[in-house]
């Protein structure tokens, strides 16, 4: 079992400290984040699979998705895996627009969640989504997406994508705790984010991501291809 | 065309509409607010009564096609829109909201001050109507620009995501409100001419012209930063535009329902003819007259490009996005 909440981490910390610091660091926040080290993701969709099993996600849907980067001319090619999911921003944009309050970023964890039960299903999150993260779950009329297996996590166990990975690709932690494997792994080595531009600071990050979108394919004079697998066959 | 409209025919329908009536509402309001002043004369209650007639039907039927688009109306909670009324939070779609139950709210009283047959500026329901349309000429305001926000508050979405859309859609919301109360004048009253009538419809439709002046700079801005900008906006403008780039993105082309019906069908041709009926008058001082295939074609033209204004928005912001990943 990876070692997901703060509590030990904080104890270790807080004894060494002065007393204003260890309140600090007692009163921090959890942030709950991501990291996808592409280099050992070989694109099984174990992922999307456990994902869907998980959650009873209806067919055509997809919370967790595995997309393939596929670039070159012969004999210089490659094929790149990009597994996404809902970035949980620490500035949602998608939690900006709602008009119902359907959907909000916890507090305690910074998970960002909807309420299917509020939710009227009106798209102007999925709208909002830079990531297309979100879709409208045909069965509850609600919108839907990822969100770090609240009922595992909040259980101490992780994620199902993370526990299913057979690369060990996934890394789930607390980001705001120096001492989390998340956090130790991020400071250590390149990382990135998604489109970073949308100002929406997203807490899943990657080692080795292949950024190349098909837009890209006119100017580098290359064949580009990108496989969402999934309903929607372009990126947003 | 690999991208889902989220948003399909309901939402453009709607944004339509709401513009519609909550132009209407603004014409009419401030028209009647004027009084016999501006030149309107004995005309100008008249023009304010189709206004206020107008206004709520085409808002109440935008409103009850949104909730038809809902996923959670599709999938059997017929109420579950009205979670919509247990809270206000900033949310364009919640302002919006409430300013539409407002706005519906305050129209009908509005309409109903008109309803009598005898109703004639300084009866018993004068004060009432006067407060009404003190309300209703903000509120119309209001109504028509939370349309363009809503859709320009996400940067997800270049297309929108510019804050002279809102201007755009205020403008011609205005533009489609004096073109339905003219064309509603033009068929209910077919042949009735006086010089009351004729002076009311030579000062709407000279404001139309305005309004459509107005609305055509404002393309042109919208056009012209996103041509000059590099990047997601440049790219996304970029689908109504000619050229190979929307030819060879998009398998529906939005250029040519931009050009020939929002710029040419909706803007260019209906000012150009309402031009040269009006400028005799402006310039010289004679009659205004124009003929009545006129007087139907001109406002029916601004209404449907109008529609298509609102068409060419909604699909273009939803096939287009951000640029790398």
């Amino acid at each position: 079992m990876k070692r997901l909440g703060a509590g030990t981490a904080t104890a270790a910390i807080g004894a060494s400290l002065p007393a204003s610091a260890r309140a600090a660091v007692s009163k921090r926040k959890v942030q709950y984040g991501m990291l996808i080290d592409t280099r050992r993701c070989i694109g099984c969709h174990a992922c999307s699979v456990a994902c869907k099993a998980e959650f009873d996600v209806p067919l055509g849907s997809t919370r967790s998705w595995v997309e393939y980067i596929e670039k070159g001319n012969y004999p210089n090619v490659s094929r790149n895996f990009l597994p996404r999911l809902c970035n949980h921003c620490s500035h949602p944009n998608c939690v900006d627009v709602c008009p119902t309050g359907a959907t909000w970023k916890r507090e305690e964890d910074g998970i960002v969640v909807v309420d299917p039960n509020i939710c009227i299903g009106c798209k102007y999150c999925i709208q909002a989504c830079p990531y297309d993260a979100r879709f409208l779950n045909p069965v509850t009329g609600a919108a839907d997406k990822c969100d770090f297996c609240l009922h595992r996590v909040s259980r101490g166990l992780a994620p199902a994508c993370v526990e299913t990975c057979i690369g060990r690709a996934r890394i789930f932690g607390d980001l705001n705790d120096p001492d989390s494997e998340i956090a130790r792994m991020i400071a250590s080595n390149p990382v990135s984010v998604l489109r970073p531009s949308m100002g929406t600071e997203p807490n899943v990050y990657y080692i080795a991501a292949d950024h190349t979108d098909e837009h890209e394919a006119r100017r580098q004079r290359q064949y580009i291809r990108v496989t969402t697998h999934r309903k929607a066959q372009e990126r947003r | 065309m690999g991208h889902e409209l989220n948003w399909g025919l309901p939402v453009i329908s709607y944004l339509f509409l709401a513009g519609l009536g909550a132009g209407a509402l603004t014409v009419s309001a401030s028209v009647f607010l004027r009084g016999g002043g501006g030149g309107f004369g004995n005309g100008h209650f008249a023009v304010a009564r189709y206004g206020a007639l107008i206004a709520p039907l085409p808002v109440m039927i935008g409103c009850g096609l949104l909730v038809l688009e809902l996923g959670s109306f599709q999938t059997g909670h017929w109420f579950k829109w009205l979670n919509l009324y247990k809270t206000i939070t900033l949310s364009p779609m919640s302002i919006g909201t409430w300013l539409l139950t407002v706005f519906i709210g305050i129209s009908l009283v509005y309409a109903y001050t008109f309803l009598p047959k005898d109703a004639s500026a300084g009866d018993r329901l004068e004060p009432l109507r006067k407060a009404m349309a003190w309300i209703g000429v903000p509120l119309g305001i209001a109504v028509a620009i939370y349309t363009g926000v809503l859709l320009g508050a996400m940067p997800s979405r270049p297309f929108w995501n510019s804050p002279i859309l809102a201007m755009l859609f205020l403008l011609s919301s205005l533009s489609t409100g004096v073109a339905a109360i003219l064309l509603a004048r033009a068929l209910l009253h077919k042949g009735k001419r006086d010089a009351d009538v004729a002076q009311s419809s030579y000062l709407l439709t000279t404001s139309d012209v305005l309004l459509i002046g107005f609305e055509l700079v404002v393309i042109f801005l919208f056009i012209m930063f996103a041509y000059l900008t590099v990047g997601d906006v440049g790219y996304a403008v970029s689908v109504i535009l000619f050229g190979d780039r929307s030819m060879e993105m998009f398998g529906a082309n939005l250029a040519v329902p931009f050009w020939l019906g929002v710029v040419l069908i909706g803007l260019l041709i209906p000012a150009l003819i309402e031009m040269f009926y009006v400028s005799p008058k402006l310039l010289y001082q004679r009659q205004f007259g124009p003929p009545y295939s006129v007087e139907v074609i001109v406002p029916v033209a601004v209404i449907v490009g109008g529609f298509i204004l609102r068409y060419v928005v909604v699909v273009a912001g939803q096939i287009t996005g951000p640029i790398g990943i």
